[in-house]
């Protein structure tokens, strides 16, 4: 197993000697990308967002079969790497409301406002908001496992058995 | 304590995932209700460990609720509710066995911000557990952390800590 080639993207491979628990988790993550709330593209700028705050190279790098970015959003993909969204005329007010919501979920969700979840509820409804606070959860918790499981197998650990 | 951002779901099955605002969400419900029985009922390491870093997580994310909640199947496994208690700033001196500090100190790699395991962390963790073993704990690691960051997230968290309740895993298993 490379140590580089553990991402959010390729975690499943790397965790399937945890059984049942993994590869339920892999279903959860799997069902993400094809759901009624949110594009799989904007997904993927939230997957970036926080892979910025994680300053993770890696994850940065990894293409996401899940949803791979049309041509056209490469300059899109740009803006959210620099952390200029907030300024960008290429996003839409509601999508700005999303990726904001996404870095400040990813810096502390307990300094998520009122306000906040207002923007992306009227964007998303209700239903839309809590997935979006899941995906968020699921695309995290999978950035920050990864990056142990790097470490781990960098420093020698085998997880196979 | 403040309003929650979102409704809950309505429904009164008893399951705290099903009647809560994830309950809205039906694309992603039964998955997370199934995640959250298989870490408790598969998961490859004892009811005791997993629940100490649940634990460590609700303490990490300051998620009252999931700090307020005991697992019954731990309790019975020995973790008393002193023992609990030493998941704290000072795990590091309690009487926790070195197994169950390594299990406090696997949680704090994943929980650090950034996120990762030092060499010794990693030599100690392969003296006391298998790969899949640990593979298994950051699988619960993951479970318990978007779960706990959901509640969070969605508010109406109390400020002050809520009295203990004991939990039978079968309340939030499908």
């Amino acid at each position: 197993m490379a140590a580089d080639e553990i991402t959010s993207l390729s975690l499943d491979r790397h965790l399937t000697a945890a059984g049942a628990p993994a590869a339920s988790f892999a279903r959860l993550w799997r069902g993400l990308w094809a759901q009624p709330y949110v594009s799989a593209e904007l997904l993927e700028l939230c997957r970036l967002t926080l892979a910025r705050l994680h300053r993770d190279e890696g994850e940065l790098a990894a293409p996401n079969p899940y949803a791979p970015l049309p041509a056209a959003s490469g300059e899109r993909r740009a803006v959210v790497l620099s952390g200029g969204v907030e300024r960008s005329t290429l996003f839409s007010d509601g999508e700005r409301a999303i990726l904001a919501f996404t870095e400040t979920y990813g810096l502390d969700p307990q300094s998520l406002t009122d306000a906040q979840a207002a923007q992306v509820g009227q964007q998303l409804g209700e239903p839309g908001l809590v997935f979006l606070i899941e995906a968020l959860g699921c695309l995290d918790a999978r950035i920050r496992t990864a990056r142990v499981l790097r470490d781990l197998v960098r420093h020698g650990a085998q997880l196979d058995g | 304590m403040a309003e929650a951002r979102v409704t809950a779901s309505g429904s009164h099955t008893g399951n705290p995932i099903r009647d809560s605002a994830l309950g809205r969400v039906p694309q992603t419900l039964e998955d997370i209700v199934a995640l959250n029985g298989q870490v408790w009922h598969d998961s490859l390491v004892s009811p005791t460990l997993l629940e100490i870093i649940r634990l460590r997580n609700a303490r990490t994310v300051n998620c009252v609720f999931c700090q307020s909640v005991r697992y019954e199947v731990a309790r019975q496994d020995g973790l008393t509710e002193a023992r609990a208690q030493m998941v704290d700033g000072n795990y590091y001196d309690s009487q926790l066995s070195a197994r169950e500090k390594l299990a406090v100190a696997l949680a704090d790699a994943y929980l650090g911000y950034p996120a990762g395991a030092s060499a010794p962390l990693t030599a100690a963790l392969r003296q006391e557990f298998s790969g899949a073993q640990i593979a298994s704990m950051l699988v619960a690691l993951m479970s318990f952390n978007l779960t706990s960051r959901t509640a969070v997230s969605i508010g109406g968290m109390p400020e002050e800590p809520l009295p203990l309740t004991l939990l039978p895993v079968s309340s939030t298993t499908p």
